[in-house]
């Protein structure tokens, strides 16, 4: 590995002391003056029900309400990867809780108490709230007009069933190899729906000024997406891309629930109707619970065939997605994971259906793990069972079928260069495997759990980042990106890079959030690629830079140029000891020649990544022939937890990480990561789900009721293993490993159960009342047994 | 917030609140303000006059006079976890205090407003029936005592009268005792109880047992402490209390547990507290705050 100043150290946050001294400004704390007008939103009673009438005359009425909007003034589909939704309801509601109307008063209260005036006069539709009635032959139809939407080449719809997608992957011959193994196992786990629970609720301010221009100030993940989708909806009010504006402040924790668009395209559609007035949109807690992008549920029915030496020969895994009433999103979640299905294992023949189904339940969407998270408890679960059955310890069994660097994945591609079974020794070890352990307390059992994971970036082929580098007069620098701060350190990183390259230290560069139209293109900061993807931009616009600073000291200088190198802010020469130009001496001004004029000007990169070796284009009935993932980052994680038998109260005594994360760019953000993603998983298995009433309702839209960890329910110990098994393509090497932290812990957490116990739970979550009431039925099992 | 308008006054004195009180239509009264402001804000309640009642000094008093632990109406629940004359004679009531929501929430409920929502699941209830407290109340009658007993009529309902404001808790020390408080959430940061539990071994050989969270009301468990009573705790006698437990409690299924975990952990939560509880009244046991779940 290269030696390297900036690169791989643990640089402090550059937004540090911002975000410390509460300087960092968040959608909340921008000022809009006394213009300002806000908006409530009129929210559907009903899972499912036709849109008779809207009365909106007594609202009207209302002092202080300046206006009502209707889905009548919006009658355009939009969405990212499917058209599949609308900016307000049109004829039918979906959800309990989708947007209707909204009232835009000078004050919330005001818009609160009018929106309470529109009457809204329903005809209800049978619900269809669970896969398995939407599945059926005689179910109702959600979009009826699903044939009719415009969506991206590598979804597959069916017209007239209430499947939006179906992911197909068929790699060698299963059912032939089904018949060939020694042992198949076929079991089925369920995964319910979750909520990102970030601590900064959804909010938008959308102006749309006498000059008809609209600025959006969001709370987002993806400004130019969000651009894109704002220009595209509202087009036929004559916007185009270069009058919309979104600029997006820092964001109090995303998860994946800011990606795309959701409640702002509200935010954004109202602005058009108060010209001249700033509007704002704030969520609510409950409606940040029941009107965003949730987690979808899955339903995943797994197979498997392997032979007595515990090779896996064979895999079927049919995934079942609730994804709620819009998909335009969630569909990639779906396409996603049903790639990727088979793990991060070597298996010769796959056959995976993910299916993509809509319900009346709120939309699906993006959730940190993209579903990986959900097929892998299943799946990781699942391999420990056979692993038991087969009489093979099951650390050993994952090694044995463990991905390999070369290994043909299952649409076709190989497999990048991995450490995975570095990782696999790594944690066994640190968990002392194989060691059983007795707790002291009598009432106490102690179990361990393992898990692998795997997880691609889910992207277009032709997901861009691009960057602009600006020198100042003292050789410090501006980076302008619109990959954004979410909390993991981005901005740092890339001030890493671009000091790497530049030789100019990270506290003299400053990295903006982002404004579309000062910063330039970024696709979203999602599928944990912004470091990979936008870094490699950065680095980019370094190179850019330092080129034209040597061309420059060429052309005015008369040095060789290929001699010249950057060393701590000031040019060099390999083949002038004495020369030593400052950065800062010249980086604006230029140099001036004997005659007294100058050469040069201010220096200025641009840089560009778009990863031009992907493409999503393949057979839709095998998914065989493109290369829809950039590529793979594996790890593996294990766990100690310590149950009460009675109870089914358990403590974490220690957990365990390993991820190759192919370069580790700054290993205490790393370490962040691991922890912070570590615990979201951890809460998943153990206290969240989202509850729904026959009804469709959310039941559990607060904190009250849908509990995340608080300081007290950390592991005692967390221990981070960085494994840097270098990406060819990736900045210095890196690759992505945000989103991976979290998605082995529910299943190493059931296995550890498992372990402890003897019980095995199929349904997440994984809590001590449902440890505490299987233990009383297997008790009764066995004195049933021993009577 | 609120799209509610009310008019709010902080009086100094109890007859200022009274007098207030009777000349309003729908009158609320604030002590902590953590359950009214927001039932407020969500419209379950429209108050058109919030009475505050810590601007009165004689309710921020907790004294223990003559045997009789007083807890006034604008207490906290931080106040009781920090205050002397609790952790000498009453360390239980520290010990619940500690459970009761976050830090914040602490520093400004108060038990007497708890006990006022009386929503099932509240936990000064059960140590309230355990402790035969008296609950104090002023009106336009003058004052009146109510036992803990009698206090709590259903879910969300207790024996306050219109005009009335609760004054304070008075709490009888009943000799030289331990207790343990054992409280059922979900995960370690602050719940509402599923299920909770207060168990006072007294010297006399003597206990009291009351559940929380198991019925509208809190529940005395005079069976069992009937069971208990006297006797050498053991296995069979556990045993046997347990049976008494599935008919003195009724749980439900709820968002938060179903029946059948409450009824199971309410069982577990006994034997454990009654050990705790019996420990400590010997000098030993685990030290209070500590659950024994």
């Amino acid at each position: 590995m290269e030696e390297s100043k900036y690169v791989g150290k643990s640089t402090v946050r550059i937004d540090g002391k911002a975000k410390i001294s509460g300087a960092a400004k968040f959608i909340e704390d921008i000022d809009f003056g006394a213009d300002l007008l806000y908006a409530e939103v009129v929210e559907s009673k009903f899972a499912h029900a036709i849109i008779n009438s809207i009365d909106t005359s007594e609202a009207e009425k209302f002092p202080g309400v300046v206006k009502v909007v209707t889905g009548k003034e919006f009658p355009y589909r939009f969405g990212l990867y499917m058209h599949d939704r609308y900016i307000f309801a049109q004829d039918r509601v979906r959800f309990v809780g989708e947007q209707i109307a909204a009232v835009i008063a000078r004050t919330p209260a005001a818009a609160r108490k009018a929106a309470k005036l529109v009457k809204v006069d329903y005809t209800e539709l049978p619900n269809v709230l669970n896969v398995e009635d939407a599945l059926k032959k005689d179910t109702f139809l959600l979009h009826p007009e699903l044939g009719n939407y415009q969506h991206v080449p590598w979804f597959f719809p069916k017209p007239d069933t209430n499947i939006s997608h179906l992911r197909k992957v068929r790699k060698g011959d299963a059912e032939k190899a089904f018949k060939e193994a020694d042992f198949v196992f076929e079991d089925t786990y369920t995964v319910p729906r979750y909520a990102h629970c970030a601590i900064e609720v959804h909010g938008t301010i959308g102006l749309f000024d006498n000059s008809e221009r609209l600025t959006v100030w969001t709370a987002s993940q993806s400004p130019y997406t969000q651009r894109h989708l704002f220009a595209e909806a509202l087009s036929p009010l004559g916007l185009t891309h270069k009058d919309v504006r979104v600029i997006t402040p820092f964001v109090g924790g995303g998860f994946g629930g800011k990606a795309g668009v959701s409640m702002e395209i509200i935010g954004a559609a109202l602005a058009t109707t108060v010209k001249g007035r700033p509007v704002k949109v704030l969520w609510s807690r409950a409606q940040e619970f029941y009107n965003t992008y949730q987690r979808q549920g899955l339903t995943c029915r797994i197979k498997v065939g392997v032979n007595k030496d515990g090779k896996i020969i064979a895999m079927d895994n049919t995934l079942y997605w609730d994804a709620g009433a819009y998909v335009e999103y969630g569909a990639n979640v779906v396409n996603a994971a049903g790639l990727s299905a088979s793990g991060p294992y070597n298996i010769p023949n796959v056959k995976i259906d993910s299916y993509c189904v809509y319900t009346n339940l709120p939309p699906g969407g993006p959730y940190r793990g993209f579903g990986y998270s959900e097929f892998l408890f299943g799946l990781e679960s699942h391999m420990n069972e056979i692993a038991k059955n087969i009489n093979i310890d099951p650390v050993q069994f994952r090694r044995i079928n463990a991905i390999r660097e070369g290994d043909i994945l299952n649409y076709g591609g190989k497999m990048n260069p991995n450490g995975l079974i570095e990782a696999i020794d790594k944690v066994a070890e640190a968990i002392d495997w194989g060691k059983k352990e007795y707790s002291d307390d009598p009432n106490k059992a102690i179990g361990k759990g393992i898990a692998l994971f795997w997880k691609a970036p889910a992207m277009p082929p032709n997901a861009s980042s691009s960057a602009f580098l600006k020198f100042n007069e003292d050789a410090s620098l501006n980076i302008m990106i619109s990959g954004m701060e979410i909390g993991q350190g981005l901005l740092t990183v890339m001030a890493q890079i671009a000091a790497e390259v530049l030789s100019v230290p990270p506290e003299k560069i400053r990295v903006e959030t982002p404004d579309t139209d000062r910063n330039p293109y970024e696709w979203q900061t999602v599928a944990s690629h912004v470091t990979w993807g936008c870094g490699r931009a950065v680095e980019r616009a370094a190179i850019d830079a330092r080129e034209q600073i040597f061309d420059l000291i060429e052309r005015a200088l008369g040095k060789e140029r290929s001699s010249l190198y950057l060393q701590d802010e000031c040019v060099k020469s390999k083949k002038d000891i004495e020369f030593s130009l400052p950065l800062k001496d010249f980086i604006i001004n230029g140099i001036m020649k004997e005659d007294g004029t100058y050469r040069g000007g201010p220096i200025i990169g641009r840089g560009m990544f778009m990863p031009e070796f992907s493409s999503a284009l393949s057979d839709p009935e095998t998914s065989q022939g493109g290369k829809p993932n950039v590529h793979y980052t594996v790890g593996a994680s294990a766990i100690k937890i310590e149950i009460d038998r009675q109870t089914g109260k358990m403590t974490i005594p220690k957990a365990v990480l390993a991820i190759d994360v192919g370069r580790a760019l700054n290993p205490n953000l790393i370490k962040g990561q691991i922890t912070g993603g570590l615990l979201q998983g951890i809460a998943t298995v153990l206290y969240e789900d989202m509850r729904y009433s026959d009804k469709g309702k959310l039941l559990n839209a607060s904190f009250s009721d849908y509990k995340i960890p608080t300081a007290m329910d950390i592991p005692a110990e967390v221990v981070s293993i960085i494994i840097e098994t270098p990406q060819p393509d990736g900045p210095s090497g890196a690759r992505g490993m945000g989103e991976h932290t979290m998605i082995p812990a529910a299943p190493m957490i059931a296995n550890a159960v498992e372990d402890a116990l003897g019980i095995r739970i199929k349904s997440m979550p994984v809590t001590a009342e449902k440890i505490a009431l299987s233990m009383i039925n297997e008790n009764i099992k066995a004195d049933i047994i021993n009577s | 917030m609120s799209e509610n308008q009310f008019d709010y006054v902080k009086p100094k004195f109890l007859n200022e609140a009274l007098d207030i009180i009777s000349k309003s239509v729908n009158p609320f009264i604030l002590a902590g303000g953590t359950d009214l402001i927001d039932m407020i804000k969500e419209g379950i309640v429209q108050p058109d006059m919030v009475v505050d009642l810590k601007g009165i000094e004689q309710f921020n008093q907790i004294t223990f006079k003559n045997d009789i632990l007083t807890i006034g109406a604008g207490v906290t629940f931080s106040q009781l976890i920090v205050s002397k004359v609790i952790k000498d004679n009453f360390p239980i009531i520290a010990e619940l205090s500690r459970t009761v929501a976050s830090v914040g929430i602490r520093n400004r409920a108060t038990m007497i407003g708890n006990i006022c929502s009386a929503v099932p699941c509240m936990d000064s209830g059960p140590l309230l029936t355990s402790y035969e407290a008296m609950i104090i109340l002023a009106g336009p009658k003058g004052e009146r005592k109510v036992s803990a007993e009698n206090w709590f009529i259903n879910s969300r309902k207790t024996a306050i009268e219109k005009g009335e404001i609760v004054t304070g808790i008075s709490i009888p020390y009943p000799g030289k005792h331990a207790g343990c408080f054992v409280k059922l959430g979900r995960y370690e940061g602050e719940d509402l109880a599923q299920v909770n539990l207060v168990i006072l071994a007294l010297s006399d050989g003597n206990f009291r047992v009351s559940f929380g969270s198991v019925a509208p009301v809190p529940v005395r468990a005079k069976k069992i402490e009937n069971l208990i009573n006297g006797k050498t705790i053991s296995h069979t006698l556990i045993e046997d209390a347990f049976n008494i437990i599935e008919e003195e409690i009724k749980p439900i299924t709820d968002i938060r547990a179903s029946k059948e975990y409450r009824m199971h952990m309410a069982k577990i939560m006994f034997e454990r507290g009654l050990n705790a509880a019996l420990s400590r009244l010997n000098g030993a046991g685990p030290e209070y705050g500590i659950s024994v779940i």
